[in-house]
């Protein structure tokens, strides 16, 4: 039909023409032969409508207009047409005719999946189960990379950190003086606000009669509100935390102690004496932010916070930023900064300036760290709370990334192995007039399908599988948080662009065919040697290989630890955190438990070596050193005489502390690295010197050494460590002698009762606590052992897929072989050599590439297994009995068919 | 079904269409439509249902004379049929049928 121009168009400016793509677009989508009169009357209304409305409304109005006009009506009457008079091919557009063929693809592709059944099953599954597991990966991913993304103004705040050094002793914190904060804001305005947390750590708060142990209680200045994005439901920002003795709760806390939000002004009562005044409360804080209180209590309630003390280090301090502004320029100027306030300090404390203390080795440096980066990238002293690790996310991603190309790879060999018995079929089309490109679009169709139909699994999976990944991964992810919607489209564009790969290489390949030859029977399909698929399967098991690998050696590491001798018993120790609760009555309550039934002895200190106890580094001075350069730094532990025996650590030289004698306070016990350290052959009764002041030094004499223990973590070796007879009553621990633990635990936990007045009893046995300590290699543990199981899975699914590809078409082969005489052993082996061989390839390739990856993370751990050749024959033969089972399924299948049936036929 | 459907706004369409008897055709009918009933008319809905009207046999359609305000476009104008005369004659009298069994016509 003639789409004519007008003969002689009058001459119309552009613009007060309808939009010519809109017009193009009309054309392509309606029926031809409406063409001219729906386009006459599109027009003949554009006109009306410039008249009334004016050019440029009329041509919104048009392009609206035309839009509505691609509806399915015209599409169902195309194709109708096209069915209809399907002879006069050349009045059918290009349009009509990729429609009326892309719905024949559809079900054509559609009864081929129903065809091979359990080929398409297996196909899709592995498939989906690759995509589940990609899915949730991304889930965790994104959700660590969003932490505190939840503040507006989370790229411009930023919190200094401070790297320190004095005497021997480095530390990096992630905490800087009380001062530092309101000062550089006064001198740097760049600087829009600045506020300081100050944790003491938990409190008791009261609730009606008894007291409860609250952790999340920190001290803010009132500032909090400007920086953070933490939003009131009662109560005014501005003034909420401007009073001493006030305090900001979240919701939660409210209803936990008042059972309403409703309790502005209402009092809650800290440690029993200090009472604060509720001015706000605060929605809960979002589980993607670095720190998580629940009580904020005004700064102005504390002394230490005004005490001026440039070298403290002790409070968090987050500066915002004004807009606009360059950390850079702010860095540039610390150190300036901190010599104009660290000096006279310092000058005080040791007579000496910065640079006078810069050159005795020691510094005070600070730096900013961008908000967003403390959660993944910050392991420092003094965190607001433990962070979590950028290399977790990175391992996490690659198994991912790892497990999904196994699962691709699957799906490509699959589906290049099914297609490949098709030749006949594309010889047919092609002889019947397909083009080559319909060929492809055909096949690429087909396998598109497929990887959409694994995309809606997948997600199934996913949704299935998220609470258990979560306790997996410690986590509170939701599927469908809305900020993730749009990892749907890409879901959907990596599925199609899965389908797109995997359906490439048959399409392309298949698509070449020569009629004649396929049809000829030239082209032997089933024969082909696919040495690309081989080399696909082999590289899906090496990358298992690897993760099983992995999971062996870390599993045998966590045992190693476990077993090793940590220098110290940890079995039956009861200990029992902030006995200083008890007040004067601390001697008492031990030594009245001590008498208890199943108690053996117990002792009174604060310092236990796992983590959640005290740490405590210091320099010391050998005898005769007096330069602060060649101070040693140790770790110092104050402990009482029960120490030893209640952990059970062996003396090697000397005696232990005794109650008896006066002078041991100036008595030390160091332990073989200290010794070692000091170079001493027999450090008996050598002294060591510990400056406590400018003005005061004390001595301290040796009366004996320890065997080395573990009061750190196995990753690294033993240091050097004092043990100090002093007062220290943070806890008590108790050695335990009883096969009735929960019975003692009550007589010890009754016993506080009636001496502690209210106060909670919280208590942790030792070897548990020391367990946790090593919880991220556990966790790492099993996420590798779920990773291995679901690669090898997968791997399996498609080595079963192929297996039964292969036996299915060389039916023939064995019905003639068994005719001939074969035994059924002699076909399974025929049929299971071949995959065999390329498993054994791969446990070729795995293994040094496993073996190197591990050695490097072993490099982690001071104390560490040597990799044996054990683990490498273990993984091999545990993957080779795998795929020897699955492939042996199908070939005894096939083994046992009658040749009368498999040759029947022809 | 013994009688072809007819939606509401096929109705209206139809309707319109005996209506401008003669000179009905897309731009006209949705003109019609939208000063009488103040909804917005799209002519691709107007089309639509003129088609469907027409595969139905309730309209009869011929291409008119070219004219210079289309672009020299040639329009489809449609006429009703005796069937389509017929349908709404039908639907009336339902209508008034059931307009005279209900108890209470005064409705408001």
């Amino acid at each position: 039909m003639p789409y004519s121009q007008p003969n002689s168009p009058p001459p119309v400016p552009p613009n007060r023409r309808p939009p010519r793509w809109a017009d193009r677009l009309l054309t392509w989508f309606c029926p031809p032969e409406l063409r001219e009169e729906l386009l006459g009357d599109l027009h003949e209304q554009f006109e009306q409508q410039v008249a009334e409305l004016g050019a440029a409304k009329a041509r919104r109005l048009y392009v609206w207009e035309v839009i509505r006009f691609c509806r399915p009506y015209f599409i169902r009457r195309r194709v109708k047409a096209v069915t209809a008079q399907s002879t006069d091919y050349s009045s059918i557009s290009l349009f009509s005719q990729t429609m009326s063929i892309s719905r024949n693809y559809l079900t054509v592709a559609w009864r081929k999946l129903q065809q091979n059944r359990t080929f398409s099953i297996i196909n899709v599954l592995g498939l989906a189960i690759g995509m589940a597991t990609c899915l949730l990966i991304s889930l965790y991913i994104l959700d660590e990379l969003r932490f505190d993304r939840f503040n507006i103004k989370a790229d411009r705040i930023y919190r200094v950190n401070t790297d320190l050094k004095i005497g021997e002793a480095e530390h990096q914190l992630a905490t800087v003086p009380d001062p530092f904060g309101p000062t550089f804001a006064h001198d740097f305005p760049q600087v829009e606000r600045q506020v300081r947390f100050r944790n003491y750590g938990g409190y008791l708060v009261r609730k009606g009669a008894e007291s409860l142990k609250e952790e999340g209680v920190v001290f803010v200045d009132s500032t909090l509100f400007d920086v953070f994005t933490l939003p009131l439901v009662a109560g005014n920002p501005r003034t909420a935390l401007t009073e001493p003795n006030t305090v900001v709760i979240t919701e939660s806390i409210a209803r936990k102690y008042f059972g309403t939000t409703q309790v502005l002004g209402k009092t809650l009562t800290f440690n029993r004496t200090e009472q604060d005044k509720i001015t706000g409360v605060i929605r809960d804080i979002p589980t993607t932010s670095h720190f998580r209180f629940d009580f904020f209590r005004s700064m102005l309630s504390i002394d230490e916070a005004k005490q001026g003390n440039w070298l403290g280090f002790n409070f968090t301090t987050y500066l915002l930023l004004k807009k606009g502004t360059q950390p850079s320029s702010l860095v540039a100027q610390l150190r300036t900064f901190t010599d104009r306030y660290a000096s006279p300090a310092l000058q005080k404390w040791g007579g000496t300036d910065l640079k006078g203390f810069e050159k005795t080795g020691g510094y005070i440096r600070y730096s900013l760290m961008p908000l967003t980066d403390i959660h993944l990238r910050s392991d420092r002293i003094s965190e607001l709370a433990p962070n979590s690790d950028i290399r977790y996310v990175l391992m996490f991603g690659a198994m991912a990334l790892f497990i999904l190309l196994i699962a691709c790879v699957n799906f490509m060999n699959l589906s290049t192995a099914q297609s490949a018995g098709r030749a006949k079929e594309v010889g047919m089309r092609k002889v019947l007039g397909s083009m080559h490109w319909q060929l492809i679009g055909q096949f690429l169709i087909e396998s598109m399908l497929m990887s959409g139909l694994a995309l809606v699994v997948a997600i199934g999976l996913g949704v299935v599988l998220l609470p258990y990944f979560n306790t997996l991964a410690n986590k509170t992810i939701h599927l469908v948080a809305p900020d993730q919607l749009m990892l749907l489209p890409a879901l959907l564009g990596f599925a199609l662009l899965v389908g797109l790969l995997a359906g490439s290489y048959p399409a392309f390949f298949l698509a070449r065919f020569q009629p004649i030859k396929v049809l000829k029977g030239a082209v032997q399909s089933g024969a082909r040697k696919s040495r690309l698929r081989n080399g696909l399967v082999v590289f899906q098991f090496a990358t298992s290989l690897v993760i099983i690998i992995g999971t062996f050696v870390i599993y045998a590491q966590l045992n190693f630890i476990r077993s090793q001798k940590v220098g110290f018993d940890k079995d039956q120790v009861l200990l029992i955190k902030d006995a200083n609760a008890l007040g004067t009555q601390v001697a008492a309550f031990r030594n009245e438990v001590g008498q208890l039934p199943g108690v053996v002895t117990g002792t009174t200190t604060g310092f236990f070596p796992v983590d959640g106890w005290g740490q405590n580094s210091e320099a010391f001075f050998p005898e005769g050193v007096k330069e602060a350069e060649k101070a040693l730094k140790m770790e110092i532990w104050n402990v009482d005489a029960d120490y030893l025996p209640t952990l059970g650590i062996k003396l090697t030289e000397g005696r232990n502390f005794s109650k008896q004698l006066s002078t041991d306070s100036s008595a030390i016990l160091i332990n073989e690295a200290a010794a070692r350290l000091l170079g001493y052959r027999s450090p008996i009764n050598h002294t060591i010197e510990r400056k406590r002041s400018a003005k005061r030094t004390d001595t301290y004499t040796i009366i004996g050494v320890v065997k080395d223990f573990n009061f750190q973590s196995l990753r690294q070796s033993v240091g050097p460590l004092i043990l100090h007879l002093d007062k220290s009553e943070q806890g008590i621990g108790f050695k335990l002698a009883t096969r009735d633990v929960a019975g003692v635990v009550a007589n010890i936990e009754a016993k506080w009762k009636t001496m502690a007045g209210g106060q909670p009893f919280s208590y942790s046995f030792l070897d548990e606590s020391f367990d946790r300590m090593y919880r991220s290699e556990q966790r790492v543990g099993q996420v590798f052992v779920s990773f291995a199981a679901l690669a090898i899975l997968i791997a399996c699914l498609g080595l079963f897929g192929l297996s039964a590809f292969t036996a299915e078409r060389r039916t023939k082969e064995i019905g003639v072989r068994k005719v001939l005489g074969a035994s059924t052993g002699s076909i399974v082996g025929l049929l299971s050599k071949d995959f065999l061989k390329l498993v054994l390839i791969a446990i070729g390739i795995a293994s040094p590439v496993a073996w190197y990856a591990m050695n490097r993370w072993l490099q982690n751990f001071a104390y560490k297994i040597d990799i044996g050749w054990w683990i490498f024959v273990l993984a091999g033969l545990l993957t080779l009995a795998i795929a020897l089972l699955t492939v042996s399924f199908q070939s005894i299948k096939a083994a046992l068919v009658n040749p009368v049936k498999s040759l029947r036929s022809e | 079904m013994d009688r072809a459907y007819l939606g509401e706004f096929e109705e209206l369409v139809l309707l319109t269409a005996a209506v401008l008897e003669g000179t009905a055709y897309g731009v006209t009918i949705a003109a019609e439509l939208k000063q009488r009933t103040s909804r917005t008319i799209s002519l691709s809905g107007v089309h639509v249902a003129l088609y469907r009207l027409e595969e139905k046999g309730f309209v009869r359609s011929e291409l008119g004379g070219a004219t210079a305000a289309r672009g020299g476009r040639r329009k489809r104008l449609f006429t009703i049929t005796a069937a389509g005369k017929r349908t709404l004659a039908e639907m009336r009298e339902l209508r008034n049928e059931l307009w005279d069994a209900m108890p209470n016509p005064s409705l408001s």
